[in-house]
């Protein structure tokens, strides 16, 4: 039972704390592939904080968790700018050239259980095609 | 941060007045404005079927243990080191009024908060605002926080 | 032993910055931002390696087929740059030149089109020094400076006393955030807030031209937007700081922020400011439109100048035969698509640290860390030029000399 949400991205001081660290790690994963969801729409979807989600539009798929907002925003969701939140966006939207990192429509839906948080190394293997 | 009503739930609330307050409602409020210290409550500590209540209690009080008597908590894990509660706190301005005043990182050794490894750090907190007999309810740290890094109990 | 150093995380360059660097590793490090912090800690793992073809090799063989690579292809396209200083960028417009090549910046689109305004003056702007000082009203416009500027509100923008603000946010500065959602930012100036839907900041602009007219409204709550526009009134000195949010919002045209901005200009003083983000994005703009007469997107093909939609990354990476990325991770930032198109081509990836892009390389060059390692010049956001000295020696080329080694043997 998926939800057409518009993700915008955002930049997150703990984030990018990590990822100028590393790339690669644990923490940047654990920091980066996060869906921040409006309460009604986790409800919605029933799932809750930190279970997995499948994130998925006519650029990529990708798994992650997701988060409670603790804002109001049903409809909209939000991601940090990364590796993970790239699989979702095309690259030019309009005659200006300019790439849909903000408004990136996608479907949400949870996975089973088993699912894991899409790895670094499986986008790192899509990119290189 | 624990509540009054937190800490009245787990007190014998019998209001026997041992220590020294009417009701168990005004030692949890005592308690939690540290101006009572749980060991006054002698039925908690004395009597064997209040020790579980007795251990949660303690484990609940223990961050306020380690505020300092302004009541000053810092956690580090939240901050982001930008540096607003240094430039913000009135002592901080006023012992230097050239660096922090202005926004720079402080050079003088009398500021109360400054930012170390990439997270604030408090010290000299005897000359906090909030700190001893003319105490005011200073909250230029607290309001100035992008991440409740900084609070008061 | 303690070192004042400068710190190259974001866009502010930040000059108070105490670090203790001896034994191979940060340890008291005073004033540093969370962000700093980590970008400083960055200097310390996953450093690279001279590589060609994932095989370690000699730093004079790297460049050697780096040069090679760069010397055959028939479109190379040279990417990044927002992370070197200015001499570095120098060299590499010279190198694009060399090349016939198309030289981009991988830093957030639509930045571009403010800096071009404002470069240009058709929109007002001032250093953040002088927002210091003066400023009684700070508008952060789809941006999160708390996120991305850390220092921003307690350096110049919020917190700190100025010479017409003596008595700063308390009672001479108000502080306002104009957003999609609460961000962090926002929760510093909660009745300050002015929610906007996505897309709608250009009718947000248009309503407030509205007011400033004494007309009602047509969107927003008609009291808020009101006292929005007496706020604005009454304002001495403004300063609006236009984030991601804002402008990807108006889709890169500047022409509703030049009308809003003059329309505030008859009434009082308002200035706009921009919040690149890397450390020196701003010097590469700058630079480019001074040599070439555009801010970014450049190709020198066949000893012409050309600029547009063709010379941007997007369309380079699938037009263009190879790449040379310097102090950039495109892998990692750009859109999917985009990514694996440049993937496809022969890379020559110049970097400290190990990323996406330096993993995908064909060759990687190793180059100090500018601020820490490296010293040189680098523009701030607000324009203002500074120039700085490394505290490390580690025995690694700076980009400059990298691509001058890259240029001699072309």
């Amino acid at each position: 039972m998926a939800l057409e949400l518009s993700i915008i991205t955002i930049r997150d001081i703990f984030q990018d704390e990590a990822g100028k660290k590393s790339r690669f790690s644990e923490e940047y994963k654990s920091q980066s592939a996060l869906i921040i969801l409006d309460k009604q729409d986790l409800v919605g979807l029933g799932s809750k904080e930190g279970e997995k989600l499948l994130v998925k539009n006519d650029v990529g798929s990708i798994v992650v968790s997701a988060k409670l907002s603790e804002d109001s925003h049903p409809g909209l969701a939000f991601m940090r700018s990364s590796p993970w939140s790239n699989q979702l966006v095309s690259d030019a939207t309009c005659e200006s050239g300019i790439p849909g990192y903000k408004g990136i429509k996608a479907a949400v839906q949870p996975t089973e259980p088993s699912a894991a948080v899409t790895d670094i190394s499986e986008i790192l293997s899509r990119i290189k095609g | 941060m624990v509540s009054a009503m937190e800490i009245y739930m787990l007190l014998p609330k019998t209001n026997c007045k041992k220590c020294g307050l009417p009701t168990c409602m005004a030692f949890a409020v005592g308690l939690l404005g540290r101006e009572k210290k749980i060991e006054e409550c002698t039925p908690l500590i004395e009597e064997k079927k209040y020790e579980a209540k007795l251990n949660k209690l303690r484990e609940v009080m223990a961050p306020l243990e380690s505020a300092s008597e302004t009541g000053l908590i810092i956690h580090p894990e939240k901050c982001f080191g930008c540096g607003n509660c240094v430039v913000a706190c009135p002592v901080n301005v006023a012992a230097d009024p050239t660096h922090c005043g202005v926004g720079l990182g402080p050079q003088s050794d009398k500021v109360i908060l400054k930012i170390e490894d990439g997270v604030v750090v408090a010290n000299n907190l005897e000359e906090c605002k909030r700190f001893g007999p003319g105490r005011v309810l200073c909250n230029a740290c607290t309001a100035t926080c992008p991440s409740k890094a900084i609070e008061f109990v | 032993m303690t070192k004042m150093a400068i710190c190259t995380g974001c866009s502010l360059l930040c000059q108070d910055i105490e670090a203790d660097v001896s034994e191979g590793r940060l340890s008291k490090a005073k004033n540093l931002c969370r962000k700093g912090h980590g970008h400083f800690q960055a200097s310390f793992s996953e450093r690279t390696s001279p590589m060609i073809g994932g095989k370690q090799v000699d730093l004079n063989q790297a460049i050697a087929r780096a040069a090679e690579i760069l010397k055959n292809a028939k479109s190379p396209l040279l990417l990044g740059w927002s992370n070197s200083t200015l001499e570095a960028q120098r060299v590499g417009k010279s190198l694009a030149e060399k090349l016939g090549a198309t030289i981009d910046d991988t830093s957030s689109f639509c930045q571009d089109s403010l800096m071009e305004s404002i470069l240009s003056g058709k929109l007002p702007s001032s250093t953040l020094d002088d927002v210091r000082n003066y400023a009684d009203t700070s508008i952060f416009w789809g941006a999160d400076p708390s996120n991305s500027h850390p220092r921003h509100l307690s350096r110049f923008s919020y917190y700190p006393r100025g010479e017409k603000r003596q008595k700063s946010y308390e009672e001479e500065r108000t502080c306002l955030v104009v957003d999609v959602r609460m961000s962090a930012t926002s929760a510093l100036c909660k009745e300050n807030l002015y929610r906007v839907s996505p897309g709608g900041d250009a009718e947000f602009i248009e309503a407030i031209l509205s007011v400033l007219e004494g007309k009602i409204p047509r969107v927003g709550d008609k009291k808020k937007m009101i006292e929005l526009g007496t706020l604005l009134k009454k304002t001495e000195w403004g300063a609006i700081f236009p984030g991601p949010g804002l402008l990807y919002s108006l889709q890169g045209n500047m022409e509703i922020l030049e009308r809003l901005l003059a329309r505030l200009n008859e009434i009082t003083v308002f200035k706009v400011v921009p919040m690149v983000g890397h450390f020196n994005t701003r010097g590469f703009y700058e630079l480019l439109r001074e040599k070439a007469g555009h801010v970014n997107r450049v190709s020198f093909q066949g000893g012409e100048i050309a600029h547009g939609p063709e010379q941007s990354v997007m369309a380079a990476a699938r037009s263009c035969d190879a790449a040379l990325i310097i102090g950039s991770d495109p892998l990692s930032s750009l859109p999917f698509g985009t990514a694996q198109a440049l993937a496809r081509l022969p890379l020559i990836a110049i970097d400290p640290h190990r990323s996406l892009t330096t993993d995908m390389a064909e060759v990687v060059i190793p180059s100090a860390i500018s601020g820490l390692e490296a010293g040189g010049t680098a523009v701030r956001t607000d324009g203002v030029k500074i120039e700085f000295e490394p505290i490390l020696e580690p025995g690694l080329p700076a980009d400059e000399q990298i691509l001058k080694r890259i240029m001699e043997a072309i």
